[in-house]
């Protein structure tokens, strides 16, 4: 199991409703992009940070390295606002309000990051998936991002001993050998599953498969109160971003 | 090359939206139709699905002796057909932004639109036309491979130049930057995935011909098709 999903399984929300969690960690988003940068994004980031430390008890250590995937992003893309192209001072020149522009899109992205974060570290994938068709999505198409998602693990972990028994037996020594056992890993992960598929099909035809896959969900209501909390919050934030502008600017 | 969470003004994630929209509702219609009709299917699709992802997981060695991840589009796309691509593609980014904080949900939008869409129509566009043509199987799968991963990166500069047009040079400024910045390292990667793509293609026609040729990427052997042709008169 990947990380994240991981730790959403253990999470303190993980029995609250996804609606409850995607209201406040998708509105946190929201208003990370729609707000100014300067305070708007700042203020979501710590008041993002604060929820995921604090009530959604996730981790820091987990946190920080789930979170430095996109920072790099982040970070590598705000370098190109700092220097342009053409102009009287040279082909390339520092940007003049470049330090401006990468600073805020690295506050807006970072912040937004984290309101994703929050739903995800608090969220399991295969709690939120079957819920998807209530909210108008063909069941046909979750049933494929179902069993994608189930088969992702199963294929990672092939690929994953494939490589082991690769290097043991020298695989990765010289660069001819590294691109070879690449190919052999692609081959076979294709190879196990579509293995796997038919495999399952075999298994479920015998269990009277009729084209749905029925899994169960854990019961879970929406909460009025955690929602209108919620809501609430990214009011106050967007309301202390719209008094503190002016001042702060 | 994802674009991160929160890296595009909010026009412009909608508006990228609004554009891969038709892409992926054409392919999810097609799906249902297909999964309603064989519902076996889904196990299949769900299964290539999977395969995407693992492929885009991949640790791909580069020129500078860092590693990279191939897009997978290529091969995604010859598999499986374009439309098929927009519809695994969109849930391998929805995935990958969930799971793996690669790429996010606000630029999922664009990033659909470069990676399962552009990229795969590009890739197999050529690949047909090649195959068309009469060029051998590998010399057309690697051309796919390799256009369908460098026109995914050049949407992808695009995108980014039409979000942050440079103080100077506007737009065009904007594209050669992201452009250089991208043809350094892409290049070199799009190679390197049009390589990987032939290795893994040449060891699928030793062990899964059975399935390239029922995904329409191997014609059936005259014998194939007379052995199936004598299975079908017995069985009549």
């Amino acid at each position: 199991m990947l990380p994240i999903d991981a730790a959403a399984h253990s999470s303190r929300w993980r029995r609250r409703h996804p609606v409850d969690k995607a209201v406040l960690g998708f509105g946190l988003t929201v208003l990370a992009i729609s707000l100014p940068p300067w305070p708007g994004a700042a203020l979501v980031l710590v008041t993002a940070l604060a929820v995921l430390l604090g009530p959604a008890g996730v981790p820091g250590r987990r946190l920080w390295r789930a979170y430095r995937v996109p920072l790099g992003f982040c970070v590598t893309g705000a370098l190109t606002l700092l220097v342009q192209v053409g102009g009287p001072e040279g082909f390339v020149s520092p940007a003049e309000d470049g330090p401006l522009r990468a600073g805020e899109l690295l506050l807006r992205t970072s912040a937004a990051s984290l309101g994703v974060l929050l739903f995800a570290f608090t969220t399991p994938m295969s709690d939120l998936l079957p819920r998807l068709v209530r909210a108008g999505v063909p069941a046909p198409l979750v049933d494929v991002a179902l069993v994608t998602y189930r088969m992702s693990f199963l294929l990672l972990d092939s690929v994953h001993r494939v490589r082991q028994a690769q290097a043991a037996r020298l695989g990765h020594t010289t660069r001819a050998a590294t691109w070879r056992s690449l190919g052999g890993l692609g081959a076979t992960a294709f190879v196990r599953s579509f293995d796997r598929a038919a495999r399952l099909q075999t298994g479920l035809a015998g269990r009277g498969y009729d084209g749905t896959l029925r899994v169960l969900v854990p019961e879970a209501r929406v909460s009025v109160r955690f929602t209108l909390w919620s809501v609430a919050l990214l009011a106050a934030l967007a309301a202390l971003t719209l008094v503190l502008e002016r001042p702060l600017s | 090359m994802h674009i991160a969470e929160g890296f595009l003004p909010p026009a412009h994630a909608v508006a990228w939206g609004v554009a891969s929209a038709p892409f992926v509702v054409h392919g999810a219609r097609s799906l249902t139709r297909e999964v309603r009709e064989h519902p076996e299917s889904t196990l299949l699709l769900g299964a290539s699905g999977a395969f995407t992802f693992v492929l885009s997981a991949l640790k791909l060695p580069s020129v500078t002796g860092s590693c990279s991840h191939p897009t997978g589009t290529g091969l995604g796309a010859i598999l499986f057909r374009p439309p098929v691509m927009a519809v695994l593609g969109t849930i391998t980014l929805l995935f990958q932004a969930l799971l793996l904080a690669h790429g996010g949900l606000t630029t999922l939008g664009a990033n659909v639109f470069s990676m399962a869409i552009v990229g795969p129509w590009a890739g197999y566009g050529v690949y047909r036309l090649l195959r068309r043509y009469g060029v051998p199987l590998m010399v057309a799968v690697f051309s796919g491979a390799f256009v369908a991963d460098l026109s995914t990166y050049c949407v992808t500069s695009v995108q980014l130049a039409l979000a942050f047009p440079d103080p100077a040079g506007g737009f065009l400024g904007a594209l050669g930057k992201f452009g250089s910045i991208f043809a350094v390292t892409q290049i070199p990667l799009a190679v390197s995935e049009g390589l990987l793509t032939v290795l893994v293609m040449r060891m699928l026609v030793q062990s899964s011909r059975g399935e390239l040729t029922r995904l329409g990427v191997l014609v059936a052997s005259a014998a194939g098709r007379k052995r199936a042709e004598s299975a079908g008169a017995v069985a009549r």
